[in-house]
């Protein structure tokens, strides 16, 4: 054995493996993720939670989010994803303002977005007025709900379709248009599939987003209660032990939902060998 | 004419990409456009597909002018570069994938798919996914997805740059079976000159946007039309020649001088030329250090030669001789590349079979007149 070997071999036994170091600050990560979690279901048991999920005002709000969270996740993804292809194949000047407006509602705190949707929709609005008077008020009603929630969440799907696009090689689609195909029948037949993923993805968080919505929702419309509203007012009334059971349906209801949608749409077909 | 270019203008932005470019493919033909990257060869092929709308000029697909209608309607094959098989979709689907667009029945497009994967010899792999072939069969099956719709044109865009050395060769010669095989007329664009003109009945060449040459590859490579095309189409040394003019011109090339009918009849003209004379056409053999007799030259004497033209003599008015120093010696396997600094300051590289040669060697390098190609200059 040459020395260089030898002094190698006496380092290598003390080396620290390289990823501990980071493996352990993203632990400390973890750790602050799971345990109000855990502590936080570990109240389940002093709580009647059946019970208080079968009470009006809780099946009301849990129909109120299964209405308006997929509605906004709808219209986010049909307006949406349009967007975000255009986004990723086209430039033309302002393509950067419009980047920016599209992570906007991101930035801004949602409390925040919902004062300035009541600013353009409330009632004493021109358009807030208008939609009053055919019997669509946009506040404090289903749709005001709606149009909170896709404010908020709206921004996820484009984002992440955006990624998706651009990330399909754009000869596939010059190919396919060399092969017959026009411009509509490309998206659907090639770009669609491929960036199928990344949009399912995208849907995902929007929808996860929507059922959450509280700042914006409570702004534009505290009535009729959804899950979160519900759960703020159980809060002043009740405090932590009184909004366990609608959060654990929260919880349910999302990841149902993500397994679900991951499950069985969007990902595409991947040919068997 | 099946394809013909017209003067083909186009800009990026403020960009000059392609300058007045004609160019016309009878029915048949296979013609490489060659050019080194960046000359504008992609958009050229992107033009006639109809994936950009060029400046000025026109693109005729059987006499019919294309240049205002959509890739769609064109019916212009295209292989890229890199693949662009649908990874979700089967070898056979996306064979199929261009049939299906069109008015044949599912039996037709069936039986189509199965004949052009059977030209491209992947029969067997019909439902196999693009994922699990290897980089020659995908270029197989983008040629079979390609032809199978029987296109007017398939343009090749460099479609041999992303594979070894081996399979490229290999892959070039099926290119040319299969082109011939089915006859369609084909625009194979590379930077490659030896792809060029293996594969090429016909050779375009461009430059910075523009057609500078265009000719059988042969013609263009024994006798270039500009220093590019010298260059460009296999290697090349370039010598300064002097012109003196009087009752019995002369040239000086190298160090040499010689009469003026002797060399090609461009030089004659001017007072400055450049003379360009390929690597493998120069031989050379150790010169007789000045310290030592000379009777040593003849023995030693090591020619190395591609084109050792019998036994040409030093002062034979056919030759011109340069001493020089070796500067340099590479191994490039199947033969040794010497640099060669002449006493005129001028740098050549020999072409040579055999090793024995160390830097710092004083050599004489000859060369004969007739592989000459000589390019008259201004100044």
């Amino acid at each position: 054995m040459s020395l260089v070997d030898a002094t190698r071999s006496v380092t290598g036994s003390r080396r620290v493996p390289p990823l501990l170091v980071f493996g352990g600050l993203g632990g400390v990560l973890l750790v602050y993720f799971a345990l109000p979690f855990a502590v936080f279901l570990g109240r389940i048991g002093s709580v009647p939670v059946v019970e208080t999920l079968l009470q009006t005002a809780s099946r009301t709000a849990v129909r109120n989010s299964l209405l308006t969270a997929p509605a906004a996740t709808a219209i986010a993804t049909a307006f949406g994803v349009p967007l975000a292809y255009v986004l990723a194949r086209e430039t033309f000047p302002g393509k950067r303002l419009i980047e920016a407006l599209v992570v906007l509602p991101l930035v801004v705190p949602p409390v925040v977005g919902g004062a300035m949707l009541l600013s353009v929709v409330g009632r004493f609005t021109p358009i807030g007025a208008a939609a009053a008077r055919v019997g669509l008020p946009l506040t404090d009603s289903l749709l005001g709900v709606v149009l909170a929630q896709t404010f908020v969440a709206a921004p996820f799907v484009v984002i992440t379709a955006r990624a998706g696009f651009g990330a399909v090689d754009e000869r596939l689609e010059q190919a396919s248009r060399s092969l017959g195909y026009g411009p509509l029948a490309t998206f659907r037949r090639v770009s669609l599939p491929l960036a199928s993923r990344a949009i399912v993805a995208g849907i995902v968080l929007t929808f996860a987003r929507a059922i959450g919505e509280f700042g914006a929702t409570m702004m534009v419309a505290y009535n009729p209660r959804t899950m979160p509203t519900r759960i703020w007012v159980d809060f002043i009334a009740g405090g932590i032990d009184a909004i366990v059971p609608l959060a654990l349906a929260l919880l349910a209801i999302t990841l149902v939902v993500v397994a679900t949608v991951q499950r069985f749409a969007g990902v595409p077909t991947v040919v068997e060998q | 004419m099946t394809l013909e270019l017209d003067g083909l203008s186009h800009r990026y932005g403020n960009e000059r990409a392609l300058d007045d470019v004609s160019l016309a493919l009878d029915d048949g033909e296979l013609v490489a456009l060659l050019g080194p990257s960046g000359c504008g060869k992609t958009t050229v092929v992107q033009a006639i597909a109809g994936h950009l709308d060029p400046t000025a000029g026109r693109v005729s697909l059987r006499g019919t002018d294309v240049t205002g209608v959509p890739p769609e309607d064109r019916n212009v094959g295209i292989v890229f570069q890199r693949s662009t098989l649908y990874p979700h979709m089967t070898v056979g689907e996306n064979v199929a994938y261009g049939l299906k667009s069109g008015d044949l029945t599912a039996e037709q497009v069936s039986e189509r798919v199965g004949r052009y994967l059977e030209l491209v010899e992947l029969a067997d792999r019909r439902n196999a996914s693009p994922k699990s072939l290897s980089g020659g069969e995908t270029r197989r099956v983008e040629l079979a997805r390609a032809l199978a719709p029987e296109p007017d044109v398939l343009l090749l865009d460099e479609p041999l740059s992303a594979l070894d050395k081996g399979l490229r060769a290999r892959l070039r010669d099926e290119i040319v079976r299969i082109q011939q095989r089915t006859g369609v007329t084909t625009l194979f664009v590379t930077h490659d000159q030896e792809d060029a003109m293996s594969v090429a009945d016909r050779l375009v060449v461009l430059r910075d946007g523009a057609v500078v040459a265009a000719g059988a590859p042969r013609q263009l490579y024994e006798s270039p039309p500009s220093r590019f095309v010298a260059s460009f189409l296999g290697r090349s040394n370039e010598l300064s020649a002097w012109v003196d003019g009087g009752d019995s011109p002369t040239v000086r090339i190298g160090g040499t001088e010689l009469a003026a009918d002797t060399v090609p009849s461009e030089l004659v003209g001017a007072s400055r030329a450049v003379v360009h004379v390929r690597p493998s056409d120069l031989t050379m053999r150790p010169a007789p250090r000045s310290d030592e007799p000379s009777s040593g030259t003849g023995t030693a004497s090591d020619r190395a030669g591609a084109s050792t033209d019998g036994g040409t003599s030093d002062e034979r008015p056919g030759t011109i001789e340069m001493r020089g120093t070796v500067t340099h010696v590479s191994d490039v396997g199947r033969r040794y590349d010497a640099r060669v600094e002449v006493d005129s300051g001028e740098v050549v590289t020999v072409e040579r079979d055999r090793d024995g040669l160390r830097e710092t060697d004083r050599v004489t390098v000859t060369a004969a007149v007739s592989d000459l190609t000589a390019f008259p200059t201004s100044e």
